[in-house]
């Protein structure tokens, strides 16, 4: 019973991380911060699940851990991959002090 | 698994399959093709932790494995998508 319910609180901390990875999504001013929240969605929020569901269901640890460790490598580098193509694609910075990018990139146009 | 833990975990089903439209919503309305691409990446990701409680509901652990597709697929997308995006080639 004990086990039970640990499993059941670390679904229940899986889904709240979901839900408010989801509410950042659909409130975040630009792309970049959102793509920030997406992070939450995957990492803690899966994270959650994945645990309760290895105390839930025993005879599965060993798939989940290896779900949990393939999310851990692949959804960072994903995260990466779209902040850069909406770089480059030209995607404005809302309420942004600082773009450093942009000044590295004018400084090597202008060496070129 | 009691009776209780089954329906509480389908409960989280359910709402996880809620949290879903507000990602479908940013899919649509997002200015941006990035944001669509970020949005189709959430929603890939929501539907991996949906498999995994069905798998917690349906006891099977057979039903992880497609999580562990599904992770593997939408991460490929999501960098051919990312490339495309940011230099209009895909190979």
């Amino acid at each position: 019973m004990l086990g039970e319910i640990i499993g059941l609180l670390f679904i229940l901390s899986g889904v709240t991380f979901c839900a408010l990875g989801v509410l950042g999504i659909m409130r975040l001013p630009d792309v970049y911060s959102r793509i920030h929240a997406s992070g939450k969605v995957a990492i803690l929020g899966i994270f959650g699940l994945l645990a309760g569901t290895a105390i839930l269901l025993p005879e599965a640890t060993l798939k989940l851990l290896g779900l949990g460790v393939f999310i851990l490598l692949t959804s960072p580098v994903a995260s990466h991959a779209i902040a850069a193509a909406a770089y480059r694609s030209g995607v404005p910075l809302k309420q942004a002090t600082r773009d450093d990018l942009a000044e590295r990139n004018r400084a090597i146009a202008a060496e070129e | 698994m009691s009776t209780l833990a089954a329906n509480l975990v389908q409960i989280a089903v359910i709402v996880m399959i809620f949290l879903l439209m507000p990602c479908a919503w940013r899919a649509f309305k997002g200015p941006s093709p990035a944001d669509r691409l970020q949005a189709l990446d959430t929603i890939t990701m929501l539907l991996i932790g949906i498999i995994v409680l069905l798998a917690v509901v349906q006891g099977s652990s057979f039903v992880i494995d497609v999580a562990l597709a599904l992770s593997a697929f939408s991460f490929v997308a999501t960098l051919a998508i990312a490339r495309y995006l940011a230099e209009g080639r895909l190979f």
